[in-house]
């Protein structure tokens, strides 16, 4: 045993500095999650500059130039109205974007509290709402959501309601099992004793020791709601015209997709890419903040 | 000791409502603690050391039943409000764990930690927690606290943590300083020197300190005074030097046979046959007499009161040492 040694040790390079060095050392073994890291970051980018990368702003319709291929004017070619897919796909990606980080944003607000408050308390708090979470859960997360969306009325904001209380109940149930088991340790009796009050111990000593799992959650609830917004879309609850998304995009290039089926492509193309950059991300981010990893 | 005592539990009883019936943990068990005493509480496992020290500071489930009182500051904390217990929940009483390895929340450093100890009851500022958590691993001889105050658990070895829960519990100069097993998860080296530190503790700051242990090396290192339990009573209790020098119970006696000595040459360690006893309810007879050599009739029918058999030195059992020798 080298207690002995480490009580009289020397000066040891300290603190959290070298624990991200090694999580980034981590992260970085793994190809896949670093090029959906790459990816992610790319779409953020995009969405945040919108409007300074594309080419044409929202709404523009260039009549001259129809349902017309690729050329140096129109990169990736024109819809039915004239509208270029290229600015279009950008200012997607801003819809997507910000339907997915918000709507789990929001499902995240609501249901750790709420979650967090039944694995503490247990008793019949958690029971009425281990039973509510589970009611929800019973519902298929689209279908609660297009009855949301529905109830709501199309708009990216009521998108972003709908999909954002369709991921709380997932929440709610990681929040709780997490406090179920962290409520056990150690120093939370020890918090008890220093005098710490309940909200000092679910806030301050449970929830900072949750966050790894959260943050997987949250990757992993990103492409869902990037998906679900996408679907919606399609059928018309979600963004409407002029405004843009790959949703709305696939909506409209349904009735030519036997004569100009890149207009499908395109925007599926970006779905597809965005939800699996964000869920190798987020599988990355399981195995390298999974302490029990040693690679 | 002083007239007035610090902390005074009376007839202190905890019982568990289990699937499996009700279990008495601990039976009756009265004590007193005077200013700046060391108390040693020893017995074997489950004999309700540890939930008797519980019991003090209420930190038991929900399915235990205590009953008597535990009088502290003109109050009785079996009796006190939530916010009045949590003011003298780690400023008044402190409480150290065995188990230094967990007791720590692995995300904060142990600046932070004790800090919000000091920030919560004495309401100190961001900077002066600091420089007070800086002020306690000094204390509790941590080498370079400047450095190791922004540490977080994981860096720290298992004879630093338990000085950092030791520096967290006297952060507020507690009037009491609870220790259940402190050394027991830690090497023997180790064991010595956090032994030596709350030794020191209680010299310089005038802590009274409870000390629960299943190690009598450790009682006899630093204890005034020792309470023997056994099976959730208390058996005997004496000064340290006349439980060591006039063992009165037979559970004590048989404890002491079971400790190696050095330089002292025997066959085998001497063991107490049996197990302790798991009661449902209070027995009507001696808690030991399945284990006891000398048990006989009245033994196994009566319960033997607690009573002097020197002054100061309490035992319950029909046939204490000094009276057989007699």
């Amino acid at each position: 045993m080298s207690i002995v040694a480490q009580e009289v040790d020397a000066p040891r390079v300290a603190d959290s500095r070298r624990r991200l060095r090694v999580l980034g050392k981590r992260f970085l073994r793994r190809p896949m999650a670093v090029a959906g890291l790459v990816v992610v970051l790319g779409f953020v980018v995009v969405a945040i500059f919108a409007p300074l990368l594309a080419p044409y702003p929202v709404g523009y319709t260039d009549f001259n130039a129809i349902l017309v291929h690729s050329s140096s004017k129109h990169l990736l070619g024109t819809d039915d109205l004239g509208h270029d897919e290229l600015s279009r796909l950008i200012f997607g990606a801003r819809a997507s974007m910000q339907v997915g980080v918000l709507a789990t944003l929001l499902a995240m607000v609501v249901a750790v509290p709420i979650g967090m408050l039944a694995g503490y308390y247990r008793g019949w708090v958690d029971h009425v709402i281990a039973r509510l979470t589970d009611v929800l859960l019973a519902f298929p997360f689209l279908i609660l959501a297009v009855g949301l969306a529905a109830i709501l009325g199309p708009s990216l904001l009521n998108v972003t309601l709908a999909l954002g209380i369709g991921s709380i109940p997932g929440f709610i149930r990681i929040a709780r099992g997490e406090t179920l088991a962290l409520r056990e340790a150690d120093y939370v009796p020890a918090a008890v004793l220093n005098g710490a009050n309940d909200a000092t111990i679910i806030f301050r000593h449970i929830l900072p020791n949750m966050t790894n799992t959260l943050i997987v959650q949250a990757t992993l609830t990103i492409p869902g709601a990037i998906l679900g917004e996408a679907i919606l879309s399609f059928l018309g609850l979600g963004v409407q015209p002029p405004n843009t998304s790959w949703g709305t995009m696939l909506s409209s290039a349904e009735p030519f997709l036997t004569q100009a089926q890149r207009l499908s492509v395109y925007p599926g193309l970006a779905i597809i890419l965005a939800v699996l950059a964000f869920n190798v991300l987020g599988d990355g981010l399981r195995d390298v903040l999974d302490p029990r990893t040693t690679r | 000791m002083s007239a007035e005592p610090l902390l005074e539990v009376s007839d202190l009883s905890v019982r568990f409502d289990t699937d499996e019936g009700p279990l008495q943990a601990v039976d009756r068990v009265s004590f007193a603690l005077a200013r700046s005493e060391v108390l040693g509480i020893v017995g074997e496992s489950g004999c309700g050391k540890s939930v008797t020290c519980m019991s003090l500071v209420r930190l038991l489930p929900e399915t235990a039943r205590v009953s008597g009182s535990v009088r502290f500051g003109g109050a009785d904390l079996l009796a006190l409000g939530p916010r009045r217990l949590r003011r003298v929940r780690g400023r008044e009483i402190s409480y150290i764990f065995q188990e230094p390895m967990s007791s720590l929340n692995p995300v904060f450093t142990v600046g932070d930690q004790i800090g919000e100890v000091v920030r919560r009851h004495l309401g100190l500022s961001r900077r002066d927690a600091r420089r007070r958590a800086v002020e306690l691993l000094q204390l509790v001889h941590i080498p370079a606290p400047q450095r190791r105050v922004d540490e977080y658990p994981h860096q720290l070895s298992g004879g630093m943590r338990q000085r950092v829960m030791i520096a967290m519990a006297l952060a507020c100069d507690p009037k009491v300083l609870i220790a259940d097993e402190p050394t027991t998860a830690l090497d023997v080296t180790i064991q010595a020197g956090i032994l030596d530190l709350m030794r020191e503790v209680r010299e310089k700051l005038g802590t009274a300190i409870v000390l629960v242990t299943h190690n009598l090396g450790v009682v006899a290192d630093i204890a005034d005074r020792v309470i023997v339990m056994y099976a959730g009573r208390k058996v005997e209790e004496a000064a340290a030097g006349e439980l060591f020098a006039a063992p009165q119970h037979p559970y004590t006696v048989g404890l002491m046979g079971a400790i190696p000595r050095p330089g002292e040459r025997r066959e085998r360690l001497e063991e107490i046959p049996g197990r302790v006893p798991v009661s449902s309810k209070p027995l009507e007879r001696c808690v030991f007499a399945d284990r006891c050599r000398y048990a006989d009739e009245t033994t196994r029918t009566q319960v033997p009161d607690l009573r002097p058999v020197r002054p100061g030195h309490l035992v319950a059992c029909f046939h204490p040492e000094a009276e057989r020798a007699a």
